[in-house]
């Protein structure tokens, strides 16, 4: 076990590093001069020039790679135009924002997180029940519905599903607040009360999927030798379909929870730009808008974390879950 | 988002007769005369400087007026405010040399705001300038106001780390667009700028190598607002200002919240334009214009003591429109920016082929395609109504939607191929400038350009369109501020040009050094006649339109009207009905 997580860290740095050096040249690939917004109007060949050398635009890009990395470990000083010094982890100075990248992120993570939890566990419980109940009442009424139910979240996008529902809820009936942020450390009522509209629009719609997913795996289960022998051995049903088919069957959901789960964590654009919260997606789409080439980096770097991290939380759940499953 | 530029250049004015711009205050809200004639002068009268500012009738003072926009304002340090929602956001925690008394009923008057009055021309050269400070002017701290914090503040906007703000003032003073080489604020933070001086607390001097008339005008930009230097915290002021207007910035998280509280040591006795009828007020960032304008129209709990930023967006107008209970909360009102066709004449040469472009043009049938025309009206003027002096022409009629025939008769059997460059954010326009063009007989081969970078591109003199759309909007309501800046050939260089059109005219541009050296009331009529002759004699140019603002707001709202400035939301006279 200690060796396979060793292992998977090491590849998990690895991809990180070469996550960071395709995010810096993109900062060099962009059709965007880096410094443009830095310059008032009229600006001139000449005050640009200036610029990139208090900037260190024109140090060999391994130093500034290196500087930026650099910075990330050990904080670094920015100069008086960038703030002065930026404290680790460093990600640097936004002028869109007027802070350190660190600062948005630190505000922004919280929001996206709040988010994408609660609507996991939400559309993971709904989309795994029904897609289970489906299967074990295949051909019922409730399995017809359960199959509808999907096929209709499986059919419809976000940015409907979330404009009907604030239509509704919000606007209309006055049921729900205007979305919103609050600290669930701070008031835990407006917190929740705050997103539960954004909570209810994507456990619609990924729990749908998930529950397609689950149904067709535990069908699978069900007719294999395994469960079959459980029952003859006597055991009770839900010990069989419980302990025993649930466990085998949910291994490929897993997986994909985890992709979803860490895809969603680094931005769920169009959930945040639905419901107008300022989350880590928002935040790296008007960083794209805006030309915020620190702010695009650094998103693009803590969404391959949330990826990268998913990633070994799946591997490390296959063990847990499935006994056939040795870590090697 | 679409491209705005906010800019002006010299000349010279004293009396101002504003045409059409903005709808009315009459302390319901609910303005939406668009097309009434205003007009308004220079104040030399101390009285007309001092406040307090004239009641709004029916205004209540007291709650929280909100404001519920997209994204966060760019800027909140007065030295870096240079984009609309800044400009409007910032009298309310920062007061400047000068303003504009602006009531919304059709009056325009530069007064002075720190200032006693709008400035004295010296020598009467417009070269050297004095403002003396009113007294009882305070900071938040409650430590008073003097020409040594208003020139603390000049200066710093020389330091090259506080980007986006405009540059007139330290252009003027250093006589040279590069003023941060000229004079470096950094190394001389105890003294000030070339040409800007202090003879004591109450007095502010301005002298300049050149004549710049404009001074009051461009006095009243933000960042003549006044800082104390050990307040200075360089670029983190953005996040936090020191006030000296009616609010104090008590809370800023970026892109979430900006919230404003009383700045108790303001006094409405020296303010002649705020009003600070709201105990606070409070910037919430997030939703788009679609659902911030849905929030308004269901006016439930805090929204209906909200403004909705971002405007009516075209797919909640017929809604809007017809629906009869949202009239008294809607604010309409022609805005000063001016869209163009722009035509570069360093490529199309032929003036016939230009003046068939402006007998071609569809007016109606682009407006339908911007969003109708509760969000823009045609012009055919290259000034903007809003202009100082303004007259109203057709260099060539063709009416609403084109004359082709005239535009055929014009071009005589030839078909002129021509490259339109158009924004890849909105494609439709090309789409509809092509099909139109082309009826006419001109053969249009459509480029897309990336929209953040198409200001930058166009202003290449080496640019390979043809053909593109532009826009204007001038910081000051002046001919002088639109048709130098645009049409002067001597000011284009190879990068960053305003003239886009690339035309040079040794005639043109000595009528405009002819006006901008006329006195200054003389001047207003003098431009409009320039409109006309720049327009029939060089065509650089098919006017489009003018945007019409279209807001709404909560119905425990009341007091907005649209700035007969910069055609957005005025904010200093809100109120929160009680």
């Amino acid at each position: 076990m200690t060796r396979f997580l060793v292992r998977r860290l090491l590849t998990a740095v690895l991809t990180l590093f070469a996550v960071s050096v395709l995010s810096f040249l993109m900062f060099f690939g962009l059709p965007r001069d880096p410094v443009s917004g830095m310059c008032p109007k009229n600006c001139n060949a000449e005050r640009l020039e200036r610029v990139r050398t208090e900037l260190g635009l024109r140090d060999p890009l391994v130093e500034q790679y290196a500087n930026y990395m650099k910075g990330i470990v050990t904080g670094r000083d920015l100069g008086s135009s960038q703030g002065g010094r930026c404290e680790a982890p460093c990600l640097g100075y936004s002028y869109v924002n007027s802070e350190a990248v660190t600062d948005t992120l630190t505000r922004v993570l919280p929001v996206t997180l709040s988010i994408v939890i609660p609507a996991a566990v939400l559309w993971l419980v709904l989309g795994v029940g029904l897609g289970m109940i489906s299967a074990l009442r295949r051909g019922t009424l409730l399995d017809r519905l359960a199959i509808g139910f999907s096929l209709t979240g499986a059919s419809l996008q976000l940015y409907f599903v979330g404009a009907v529902l604030l239509l509704v809820f919000t606007y209309n009936l006055r049921l729900t607040p205007v979305p919103s942020y609050t600290s669930i450390f701070d008031n835990p009522w407006k917190w929740a009360s705050g997103l539960v509209l954004a909570w209810v629009a994507l456990a619609f719609l990924f729990s749908a999927i998930y529950a397609r997913l689950s149904r067709a795996q535990m069908l699978e289960t069900l007719s294999e030798d395994f469960v079959r022998t459980a029952r003859a051995k006597g055991l009770a049903k839900p010990t069989v379909y419980g302990r025993h088919a649930l466990r085998a069957a949910i291994t490929p959901v897993v997986t994909i929870a985890g992709l979803d789960v860490g895809s969603a964590l680094g931005g769920t654009v169009i959930t945040e730009t639905t419901f107008g919260l300022q989350g880590l997606g928002r935040t790296a789409i008007d960083a794209v808008r805006s030309g915020d080439l620190p702010t695009i980096m650094a998103t693009v770097l803590i969404s391959a974390v949330f990826i990268v991290v998913a990633n070994i939380v799946v591997d490390i759940l296959y063990a847990a879950i499935d006994p056939r499953v040795r870590l090697r | 988002m679409r491209l705005k530029r906010a800019a002006a250049a010299g000349g010279a004015l004293a009396l101002l007769a504003v045409m059409g711009a903005c709808s009315e205050n009459k302390g319901t809200g609910g303005g939406n005369d668009t097309d009434r004639v205003q007009s308004g002068s220079i104040a030399t009268d101390p009285k007309e400087s001092m406040g307090p500012a004239a009641e709004v009738p029916g205004a209540t003072k007291g709650g929280t007026f909100r404001v519920i926009r997209e994204t966060k304002i760019s800027h909140l340090d007065p030295q870096r405010v240079y984009s609309f929602a800044g400009l409007m956001n910032a009298p309310l925690y920062a007061r400047f040399l000068t303003t504009f008394k602006d009531d919304g009923s059709g009056k325009v008057t530069l007064v002075g705001d720190l200032a006693e009055t709008p400035g004295t021309d010296v020598n009467k050269d417009c070269k050297a300038w004095e403002f003396k400070i009113k007294d009882g002017v305070k900071f938040e701290d409650g430590s008073p106001i003097t020409s040594k914090e208003i020139a603390y503040g000049i200066a710093r906007s020389f330091d090259p780390d506080l980007t986006g703000g405009p540059t007139y003032l330290q252009e003027w003073l250093a006589d040279s667009p590069q003023y941060d080489a000229k004079w470096d604020f950094k190394k001389n933070k105890a003294s000030l700028p070339p040409g800007l001086t202090t003879p004591d607390a109450k007095t502010l001097k301005f002298e300049f190598a050149k004549p710049h008339c404009d001074l009051p005008f461009a006095a009243s930009l933000p960042y003549t607002a006044p800082l104390k230097a050990d307040k200075d915290t360089g670029v983190n002021l953005d996040n936090l200002p020191f006030s000296s207007g009616p609010y104090k910035v008590t809370k800023n998280t970026a892109g979430v919240e900006l919230v404003l509280e009383r700045n108790e040591n303001w006094d409405p006795k020296t303010d002649p334009v705020r009003h600070a009828y709201p105990d606070k007020i409070v910037w919430g960032f997030g939703p788009d214009a679609e659902a911030g304008a849905n929030r308004v129209i269901a006016d439930n709990g805090d929204d209906q003591s909200a403004l909705a930023w971002n405007g009516v967006p075209s797919a909640l107008i017929a809604k809007v429109t017809s629906d009869q209970a949202l009239k008294p909360r809607s604010v309409q009102g022609q805005t000063p920016s001016l869209w163009r066709l722009t035509i570069n004449t360093s490529r199309v040469t032929d003036l016939s082929v230009r003046q068939a472009l402006n007998y071609a043009i569809d007016r109606d049938g682009f407006i339908k395609v911007y969003g109708g025309e509760a969000t823009a009206k045609a012009v055919t003027t290259l000034l903007p109504p809003s202009t100082i002096g303004y007259e109203k022409y057709e260099a060539y009629p063709a009416g609403a939607t084109g004359d082709v025939d005239k535009a055929k008769q014009l071009l005589a059997g030839k078909t002129p191929e021509l490259v339109l460059g158009v924004g890849d954010d909105y494609p439709e326009y090309g789409t509809q400038l092509k099909g139109n063009l082309e009826k006419a007989g001109f053969k249009v081969t459509l480029k897309s350009i990336p929209a953040d970078a198409k200001l930058d591109e166009v202003g290449k003199k080496s640019n390979p369109w043809d053909i593109y759309l532009d826009q204007w909007a001038a910081d000051w309501p002046s001919g002088a501020a639109v048709l130098p800046v645009l049409f002067d050939g001597r000011t284009i260089k190879a990068e960053n040009n305003s003239n886009t059109s690339y035309v040079n005219n040794d005639d043109i541009n000595k009528e405009f050094d002819r006006v901008l050296a006329l006195p200054a009331a003389d001047q207003a009529k003098e431009w409009a006649k320039l409109d006309q002759r720049v327009m029939k004699e060089l065509a650089p140019a098919v006017p489009l339109f003018v945007e019409q603002g279209y807001y709404l707001h909560g119905s425990k709202v009341g007091g907005i009207y649209l700035s007969s400035i910069f055609g957005y939301p005025a904010l200093t006279s809100a109120y929160v009905k009680q």
